[in-house]
């Protein structure tokens, strides 16, 4: 808990500490974005300035080419106009000719001062061009409706004795349009001013001309008269012509910032203001026409003078965002990977662990405290057992029962988790079986059935299971398709001979050969797993049968050959990866056990209360020959039914006679001969008890003999030299 | 061998304690015809083996001879505690179903 705690910890950190690399990186990105747009912006504004500035000097330009030829018109007429004073009639002509002769004059008229001719107290005649045509109409400015000698355009020359460009002006009466007059005081030869001469021009070749001004979108031009009248202003929505600009501005309900545009623009120059309008920042670019007066403006929304820069920025912005975005992505896949991988770590050291207590149980399965039997000295046992893996296929295992040590080597193909399942199987399956059988071929043949019966996966085992009488040094054994073991003796060793039959688990009613041999004393059967015989080192050779026995020291103890082995196969394999598992097993027989005697003698008289001298002698041989407790109380029960069947009725009643016992010991059986001389008697042939019968049906006699048969293994009668000889014996 | 009788209410306990070999079967054998009338032998009759470390065929013969008087007066015999080899001799002798074994 305390490891997974702990990696939480650093994957959380990890996560945070990428995030907060992002956000720095996002920040200083921003910034630097906003620092690059504000040092844009003053070369934007820049450019924007040049740009509106060319735009108004083209547009001043032609406005003077145009208001030089109205002026030029008027000039060139005065001469004519001056001397055809004299003869007013002639006048209009004059007027037709200025017109005529110059296309951006639509109208003109001669208008005398009042009074200066007693016989027209009023005469203007005017000229008008029809739209369109280059001839005109002849019109008369001397209404009482129009009253010219109040005009602007006529007064201020008369005043001043200049001329004078009007401000803008509908001429309702005369030209009918939106226009501005050029007016010239023409003097006669005296030199008093008689008459005025004008030149009209319409303002809408300039209101055309400014109608063209879009170097933005939404860039317009705009022309106020010196008054601040606005003369030309397309987006008039609500800007009427001919307010001024302050009326305008009270209108628009700004009033102070347009009155600060109308100050700047009449007093200077030129230049540039800036003015809100609408909520919007608008920049006004203007100059002033020397010859009118007029100031020639362009209005620029800030918007659209950044909007290239801000077009730049925000596109720069979308990128680091798109790029920030993708690197949150990267962060966040690389987050969940390693959130994967750990959890593949801690699910692998779970299993790890599990491996681990699995590999602890199947170790304790094995019987591994050595040596294992202290109190025995007929036997010396050692074992070792080293899985490839976790755990392992191989199993070893033994015990001592009624005097026979029971044991097993085995390897399930395969190796690793699988295997380790079946080894556990097939170990309980060689404990549970062999309780109840004393063959190793009956042992093999049970496991193979259960095994070969329930075998999905065509695991198989190989084994060899032995059981050696360790009274007397008979082994029996049976194998089922695994190595030969060795016989180690005091000079050689050689491969004890074996069938090998099938593995258990290949077919389910294999027959099995049960082998015999007896090992003498001082020999050792040395069993072991291919995993010691097929043991690979880097260059691909196997230890083989052959190191296996030169390696052996005859003589050596069992726990000694097997530390031997073990130190030879490791200096074989080097540094090689152990393929198989490896197990070894050593017994080594020393028949110290062994009694001296061969044979024991007992002579009894016929009296029944002898019978418990029958119980010192057996467990004076059950002490020799360290037989169990249990098989020597049923030697004794055996012996003192068949004693007591002689002693009560081989002699007459009254009579005195012996019964001679003689026990003799022989490989792994223990032989009882009882002699007397009393009356034949074959208890063999006697009816024996029916032991099934209810307790009111069974006679009280009957039983002893029945004891005898059940116990011993075999029993046999003669008569002989006049005696009875009843021979038992029993497998030891 | 030793044999105890002890009376217990409505039981009759015999304590069994050492060898019931052929010879101190007879003598346990007419110790038990004394202690063992019918009285007792028509209530419950506990023997304990506890210490019983050997029985032959005339043990048995005892143990049989009290299941039939008990049954024939109407009590019945309860044997409990026996080691395992005594067990084994009453499995193979069959006697393990006449009585009531604890």
């Amino acid at each position: 808990m305390i490891v997974k705690d702990k990696s939480a910890k650093l994957r959380r950190q990890t996560v945070l500490g990428g995030f907060m690399l992002i956000i720095i990186a996002a920040v200083t990105l921003e910034v630097t974005a906003l620092v690059q747009y504000f040092f844009s912006r003053d070369g934007i504004r820049n450019e924007a300035s040049q740009r509106a500035e060319s735009e108004l000097k083209a547009a001043e330009l032609e406005i003077i080419n145009v208001i030089s030829e109205a002026e030029a018109a008027v000039r060139n007429s005065e001469w004519i106009t001056q001397w055809c004073l004299n003869f007013p009639d002639s006048l209009p002509s004059v007027t037709r000719r200025v017109v005529e002769c110059n296309p951006a004059v639509v109208g003109s008229t001669v208008a005398l001062v009042p009074g200066y001719d007693p016989t027209r107290p009023l005469f203007a005649p005017y000229s008008l061009r029809n739209p369109g045509e280059q001839q005109t109409q002849l019109l008369s400015l001397a209404t009482e409706q129009y009253d010219y000698p109040s005009q602007e355009w006529f007064t201020r020359p008369v005043e001043t004795g200049e001329g004078y460009w009007s401000e803008p002006y509908v001429d309702e009466g005369g030209g009918n349009m939106l226009m501005t007059t050029y007016s010239l005081p023409i003097r006669d030869y005296s030199g008093q001013i008689a008459a005025v001469l004008t030149a009209d021009i319409s303002l809408d070749w300039l209101t055309g001309m400014i109608n063209d001004i879009h170097i933005y979108p939404s860039a317009f031009g705009m022309v106020i008269s010196r008054t601040g009248r606005i003369m030309v202003c397309p987006p008039a929505e609500s800007l009427e012509m001919r307010q001024t600009i302050g009326e305008a501005a009270v209108s628009l309900g700004d009033s102070a910032a347009f009155m600060e545009v109308n100050h700047n623009m009449l007093t200077e120059e030129n230049g540039n203001v800036e003015v809100k309008y609408k909520g919007a920042s608008n920049h006004v670019f203007f100059d002033r026409i020397d010859r009118t007066g007029w100031i020639m403006s362009i209005v620029i929304p800030d918007n659209e003078i950044y909007m290239s820069v801000k077009r730049l920025g925000l596109m720069v912005m979308l990128l680091q965002l798109v790029g920030l975005a993708m690197i949150v992505l990267i962060l966040r896949a690389t987050a969940k990977k390693q959130r994967e991988y750990q959890e593949l770590n801690d699910r692998r050291e779970k299993m790890l662990s599990e491996l681990k207590i699995a590999s602890d149980i199947q170790m304790s399965m094995i019987p591994k405290v050595f040596p294992p039997f202290p109190d025995r000295k007929e036997i010396d046992v050692y074992a070792s057992m080293v899985p490839a893996k976790e755990v392992g296929g191989d199993l070893y295992d033994y015990y001592v029962r009624d005097n026979k040590l029971y044991f097993v080597i085995g390897d399930v193909s395969g190796k690793g988790i699988p295997a380790s399942l079946v080894m556990a199987v097939t170990r309980s399956q060689f404990r549970t079986v062999s309780a109840h059988e004393k063959s190793p071929q009956r042992v093999v043949s049970a496991m193979n059935a259960s095994m070969a019966s329930s075998n999905d996966n065509n695991m198989f085992v190989t084994l060899f299971c032995g059981v050696l009488n360790l009274f007397t040094g008979h082994l029996r054994y049976c194998n089922a398709g695994h190595n030969a073991p060795f016989v180690v003796s005091r000079d050689s060793v050689k491969a004890l001979p074996v069938v090998p039959n099938l593995p258990l688990g290949v077919v389910p009613d294999a027959s099995f050969t049960e082998q015999e041999t007896d090992l003498s004393c001082g020999e050792l059967l040395f069993l072991y797993t291919d995993g010691l015989s097929e043991a690979e080192n880097n260059a691909k050779e196997l230890f083989s049968e052959e190191r296996i026995v030169s390696e052996i020291v005859p003589g050596s103890g069992a726990e000694e050959i097997i530390h031997n082995m073990e130190k030879s196969v490791s200096a074989f394999v080097g540094d090689a990866p152990q393929s198989d598992d490896l197990t070894m097993l050593a017994i080594k027989y020393m028949n110290a056990a062994l009694p001296e005697w061969t044979e024991r003698h007992l002579i009894l008289h016929n009296d029944i209360q002898q019978i418990p001298q029958l119980a010192d002698f057996i467990e004076q041989i059950a002490d020799e020959t360290r037989i169990e407790q249990s098989l020597a109380m049923a030697l004794n029960l055996a012996l003192e039914e068949a004693v007591t069947n002689v002693i009560m009725y081989a002699y007459p009643e009254g009579s005195d006679g012996l019964v001679d016992i003689e026990a003799i010991l022989r490989r792994n059986s223990i032989e009882f001969i009882i002699t007397d001389s009393g009356v034949p008697f074959d208890p063999t042939v006697a009816p024996l008890a029916d032991v099934s019968l209810p307790a009111e049906q069974r006679p009280i006699g009957g039983l002893g003999i029945y004891l005898v048969r059940t116990i011993m293994d075999t029993l046999s009668y003669e008569r002989a030299d006049g005696k009875n000889i009843l021979s038992m014996s029993k497998k030891i | 061998m030793k044999v105890t009788v002890e009376n217990q209410g409505l039981e009759t306990i015999v304590w069994f304690e050492g060898r019931l070999d052929t010879p101190s079967s007879l003598e346990v054998s007419k110790q038990l015809e004394e202690e063992i009338s019918a009285k007792e032998a028509s209530r419950t009759v506990i023997l304990d083996c506890t210490k019983l470390d050997y029985i032959s065929s005339s043990g048995l013969r005892i143990f049989l001879t009290l299941r039939k008087a008990a049954s024939a007066a109407g009590g019945k015999v309860v044997i409990r505690n026996m080691n395992d080899n005594i067990r084994s001799v009453f499995l193979i002798t069959g006697f393990l179903n006449l009585f009531e074994v604890f």
